[in-house]
C-alpha cells in the first residue's frame, strides 16, 4: 500500500527529472533508456520459531485479540544493494499504527530523511522505542488517538519495540535510494526506472536477513528475477 | 552309691512346672508381639516417609514452577528483549561488527535480573544455543560464546533441564524470550547441583538428599559410606522409589527430580525413625511381661501350695499317729479335694481293718493262753478254775481301788496267766500230798520267773510280765523270786498276790478242806503288812460281797503261804 505511493512519487520525480535534465549520466539521472526489474518472490521453508507459550503458565499481558492475518509476503522488502544514488531522494511520510498490540504494518521501507507517524489505535497506552544503530530513540507513552512521529536520517535497519508490550516489534528499513518495493500478495514485484547496469537485487526478511541475486539491467527493458526466501507463509 | 538323691519337694515341682509353662508362653507371646510391633512400626514409618517424600516431590515440582513463573516475568523485560533482538538483527542483516553498546545493555539487564532472582547463575542463550550473557554467583562457568547443550526433562513442554558445564552440573529452568510469537533467545535460571543445594533441599524436605548425574554422586547429605553404597546401588538404574539397606540402616527413598541422566533423591532412614517408637512399644511390653511373670510366679506358688499343703497336713497327722502308736484314731478329711478325702477315707478304712485284725489276733493269742492256763489248772483237780477265779477277784479288787479300765484289763489277763510258769513244774511235785522237800519247794518257786520268760516271747503280753513275775513278792521282803519290799512291788502284782492267796485258802486241797471266806479274810488280815499289803486286803474285803458266791463252795485248804 505504502510502497505504491512511494513508487508513484518516485515516478513523478523521475518525470520531473527527465523533463529538466538529459545530460545526467549518473544512475540517478532518469534517462529514457532506463530499464526495470520485475520478478517474483517465493516463500518456502519455515524458519520462524514455534510458539513458545507454556502450557502451565499462560503468557502474561493483555489478552490477544487475534489481529487480521497479514500475508507474510508483506514483510518482505526487495531492494537493490549498495547503489550510489546521487540525486534528491523523494521523501515520504509513512505511517505505522499500533493496533491489536501489534505494529501495522510490521515492516516498512522508507527513504532516508522520511518521517513515520505512529498513531495509537488501541484502547491502551503504547510506546515506541529503538536501540538500533540507525536510529536510537524513545517516543514515550501515549494513549489511544495520539500519534508520535520520528524522522529517520540515517540509512539502515531500525528495530522498533514497545516498552509496555514486550512482544511487539516492527522493522523500518531506511534506504538511501528509491529502488525498493514490497511485493504484491502473489509475490510479484516491479522496480521501475533503474538505470542500466550490474546490480545485486536483494530479498529481505527480518528473520533471515538478505537473499541476494546478481542482475543486469538493460536499457528500456524489464529484467526478470526469481527470489526464493526460506520463510514460511503461515497461510 | 552313697549319692542317693531324695526326690524334690512337690511344692518345688509344681512351681517349676507351672512357672516354666507360663514363662515359656509369655516368652513366645513377647517374641511374637515384638516382631509384629516392629513390623507394624516399620510399615507405618515407611509409608509416612513415602508420603512425606511424595508431598515434598510435589512441592518441589511446584517450587520449580514458581521459579519458572518468576523467570517468565523476568523474560518480559522489554529492554533486554529489544537489545537482544536488535543485536541479532543487526548482526544478521549487516554482518556488522559487534555492537558493543547493545551487548553492554544486554549485560546490564541480565545483571539486574540476577539481583532479583535467587539463582546461582542467570544466563541468556541465543537461538544458536550459545551463551550471550550471564550474571550471578557462578556466572564464571557460563562464559560468552560457549555452546550449551541442555538435557531436557521427559515431560512435554518441560522447562526443567540439566546443563553440564566445565566444572559443575546445573539444574536449569528455561524460559524463552518471545517477540511476535517467535523465540529470540532463552533465559536460563541455573542452580548448581552441589553440596549447598543438597543441603538446602535437605533442610526444606527434612530428609536426606542425594544428587546423581551421569552415574556419579554429585552431592549428598548422607554419611560418606552410605553415600557410596547408594551411588553403587542406584546410580545406574535410577529407580523411582523403594527401600535400600545403607550401611546396615534401612532407608526409604524417592526420586524427586528425573531429568535425563540426572536425578535427585530424597532418603529417610526407616530404622532411625522407627527406633524410638519400637523402643517405647518394647518397653511397655517388657513392663507387662515382667508383671505377668511375677504374677505367674505368685499364682503358681499358690497353686502348688494348694496341692501340696493338704498332703503335707495328711502326712503330718500320719507321722504323729505313728509316733504316738495311736492306731485307733482316724484321720480327719482335709476338705481340700475329693481325691485327697477319698485317700483319707481309704486309709482310715485300711487302718480300721488292720486294728480289727490285730484285735482278732490278740484275742486268738489270749484265748490260746487262757486255754493253756485252764489246762494247767486242770492238771490238779484241786486247783481247777483257780486262774479264772483269781482273775475275777483281781478285777474286783482293782475296781474297788478305783483303777482305770486299761489297767484293770492288764490285771485281768495278768491274773489269768499268773501261774503259767507252773508248766515247768513236774506233776509229782505239784500234786504231792504232804510236805515238800527243800528241793521240791525251790522247784515250785521257779514258776514266776519261768512264766515271765514264756510271756516275753509274745510281744503284746509284755504289760503282763510284772504281774506273772512278781505275784509272790511280799511287803516284808520275804517273797520270791527277787525279794522286793513294800512299794517296790507293782500294784498289779500286789493285787494278784492277795487274790491268789485268798483263792488258795478258800479252795480245798488234797490234805485239807476248803476254809470259809471270813476265815480266809481273817488269815489275810493277820498277815497284812508282812505277807500282804494291807490296803489290798482292805479292798478285797470291800469287794468280796460281790464275788462271794463264786468262792463259797469249798471250805478246806491251808495257806499256801507266799
Amino acid at each position: 500500500m505504502r510502497a505504491v505511493p512511494a513508487t508513484a512519487r518516485a515516478l513523478l520525480l523521475a518525470i520531473i527529472f527527465v523533463s529538466f535534465a538529459f545530460a545526467a549520466s549518473s544512475p540517478s539521472a532518469q534517462t529514457p533508456d532506463a530499464g526495470a526489474i520485475g520478478g517474483h518472490v517465493t516463500l518456502t521453508a519455515r524458519v520462524r520459531g514455534s510458539r513458545q507459550a507454556s502450557a502451565i503458565y499462560p503468557s502474561r499481558g493483555v489478552p490477544r485479540h487475534d489481529p487480521p492475518r497479514i500475508p507474510e509476503i508483506r514483510n518482505v522488502v526487495v531492494y537493490l544493494k549498495d547503489v550510489a544514488f546521487r540525486g534528491t531522494l523523494p521523501l515520504t511520510t509513512g505511517e505505522m499504527r499500533q493496533e491489536h498490540e501489534t505494529f501495522v504494518p510490521h515492516v516498512l521501507a522508507i527513504t532516508k530523511g522520511s518521517t513515520v507517524a505512529f498513531p495509537n489505535a488501541d484502547p491502551i497506552f503504547h510506546n515506541v522505542f529503538s536501540l538500533s544503530h540507525a536510529a536510537t530513540f524513545d517516543l514515550g507513552r501515549y494513549p489511544q488517538g495520539q500519534a508520535r512521529t520520528e524522522r529517520f536520517l540515517q540509512a539502515g535497519l531500525v528495530k522498533l519495540y514497545c516498552r509496555i508490550h514486550s512482544q511487539m516489534s516492527a522493522d523500518i528499513l531506511v534506504l538511501d535510494h528509491p529502488y525498493f518495493v514490497t511485493p504484491a500478495d502473489d509475490g510479484t514485484f516491479r522496480i521501475p526506472n533503474v538505470p542500466p547496469g550490474q546490480y545485486t537485487v536483494v530479498g529481505w526478511h527480518e528473520r533471515i536477513g538478505e537473499r541476494a541475486s546478481p542482475i543486469r539491467v538493460e536499457p528500456g527493458r524489464t529484467t526478470g528475477v526469481e527470489l526464493t526466501l526460506p520463510v514460511e507463509d503461515p497461510q | 552309691m552313697s549319692a542317693e538323691r531324695r526326690p524334690p519337694r512337690l511344692l518345688v515341682k509344681t512351681v517349676a512346672v507351672t512357672f516354666i509353662t507360663v514363662a515359656l508362653l509369655l516368652a513366645a507371646v513377647f517374641v511374637v508381639v515384638w516382631i509384629s510391633v516392629r513390623t507394624q512400626v516399620r510399615d507405618a514409618v515407611t509409608s509416612n516417609l513415602a508420603s512425606s517424600q511424595r508431598m515434598f516431590a510435589a512441592l518441589e515440582t511446584r517450587r520449580q514452577r514458581e521459579l519458572r513463573a518468576e523467570a517468565a516475568t523476568l523474560a518480559e523485560n522489554p529492554t533486554l528483549k529489544a537489545a537482544l533482538d536488535t543485536y541479532q538483527a543487526e548482526v544478521r542483516t549487516s554482518g556488522a561488527s559487534e555492537r558493543t553498546e547493545l551487548l553492554e545493555t544486554i549485560d546490564r539487564e541480565v545483571e539486574r535480573l540476577a539481583a532479583r532472582v535467587e539463582s546461582d547463575a542467570i544466563v541468556l542463550v541465543d537461538t544458536r544455543q550459545s551463551t550471550l550473557a550471564s550474571a550471578g554467583r557462578l556466572a564464571g562457568q557460563w562464559p560468552r560464546g560457549r555452546s550449551v547443550s541442555l538435557v531436557a526433562g521427559k515431560e512435554r513442554d518441560s522447562f526443567d533441564g540439566v546443563a553440564h558445564m566445565r566444572n559443575s552440573v546445573f539444574r536449569v529452568v528455561t524460559v524463552p524470550l518471545v517477540i511476535d510469537d517467535a523465540s529470540i533467545g532463552t533465559l536460563y535460571l541455573a542452580t548448581s547441583l552441589d553440596q549447598a543445594y543438597a543441603q538446602e533441599l535437605a533442610a526444606l524436605a527434612g530428609t536426606k538428599i542425594a544428587i546423581l548425574s551421569e552415574n556419579v554422586l554429585l552431592a549428598s547429605t548422607l554419611a560418606s559410606a552410605q553415600a557410596r553404597q547408594f551411588e553403587a546401588a542406584v546410580a545406574a538404574r535410577r529407580p523411582a522409589d523403594g527401600t535400600i539397606l545403607l550401611d546396615g540402616e534401612s532407608h526409604a527413598f524417592r526420586r524427586l527430580v528425573d531429568i535425563g541422566d540426572t536425578a535427585i533423591y530424597a532418603l529417610g532412614s526407616i530404622d532411625e525413625s522407627s527406633r524410638a517408637a519400637t523402643r517405647d512399644a518394647v518397653r511397655s511390653l517388657g513392663v507387662i511381661a515382667i508383671g505377668a511373670i511375677v504374677l505367674a510366679l505368685g499364682a503358681s506358688f499358690l497353686l502348688a501350695q494348694m496341692v501340696s499343703e493338704p498332703i503335707g497336713r495328711l502326712s503330718g497327722s500320719l507321722a504323729s499317729m505313728i509316733a504316738s502308736h495311736d492306731v485307733d484314731s482316724r484321720l480327719p478329711p482335709s476338705g481340700s479335694s475329693r481325691e485327697l478325702d477319698t485317700l483319707t477315707e481309704t486309709f482310715n478304712a485300711l487302718m480300721a481293718s488292720v486294728v480289727a485284725a490285730e484285735a482278732q489276733t490278740q484275742a486268738a493269742y489270749t484265748g490260746a493262753i487262757r486255754a493253756l492256763a485252764t489246762a494247767l489248772d486242770a492238771r490238779d483237780p484241786y486247783t481247777a478254775g483257780h486262774s479264772e477265779r483269781v482273775g475275777v477277784l483281781s478285777v474286783a479288787i482293782s475296781r474297788s481301788l478305783g483303777l482305770p479300765p486299761e489297767e484293770i484289763e492288764v490285771i485281768r489277763l495278768g491274773a489269768l496267766l499268773h501261774d503259767i510258769g507252773k508248766i515247768g513244774v513236774p506233776d509229782d511235785v505239784l500234786r504231792k500230798p504232804g510236805a515238800l522237800t527243800e528241793a521240791e519247794l525251790d522247784c515250785i518257786k521257779t514258776h514266776p520267773v519261768l512264766g515271765a520268760r514264756i510271756l516275753r516271747s509274745v510281744p503284746f503280753l509284755a504289760p503282763h510280765i510284772p504281774i506273772v513275775e512278781l505275784h509272790h513278792e511280799r511287803p516284808d521282803g520275804q517273797g520270791y523270786p527277787n525279794g522286793l519290799r513294800g512299794d517296790d512291788i507293782p500294784l498289779a502284782a500286789r493285787i494278784v498276790h492277795v487274790a491268789d492267796a485268798y483263792d488258795a485258802i478258800t479252795s480245798a486241797r488234797a490234805y485239807r478242806a476248803a476254809r470259809p471266806s471270813a476265815e480266809a479274810l481273817k488269815e489275810l488280815w493277820r498277815c497284812a503288812g508282812t505277807g500282804f499289803h494291807a490296803e489290798i486286803v482292805g479292798a478285797l474285803a470291800t469287794a468280796l460281797p460281790g464275788v462271794v458266791s463264786e468262792a463259797a463252795g469249798d471250805a478246806t485248804g491251808e495257806s499256801v503261804g507266799a
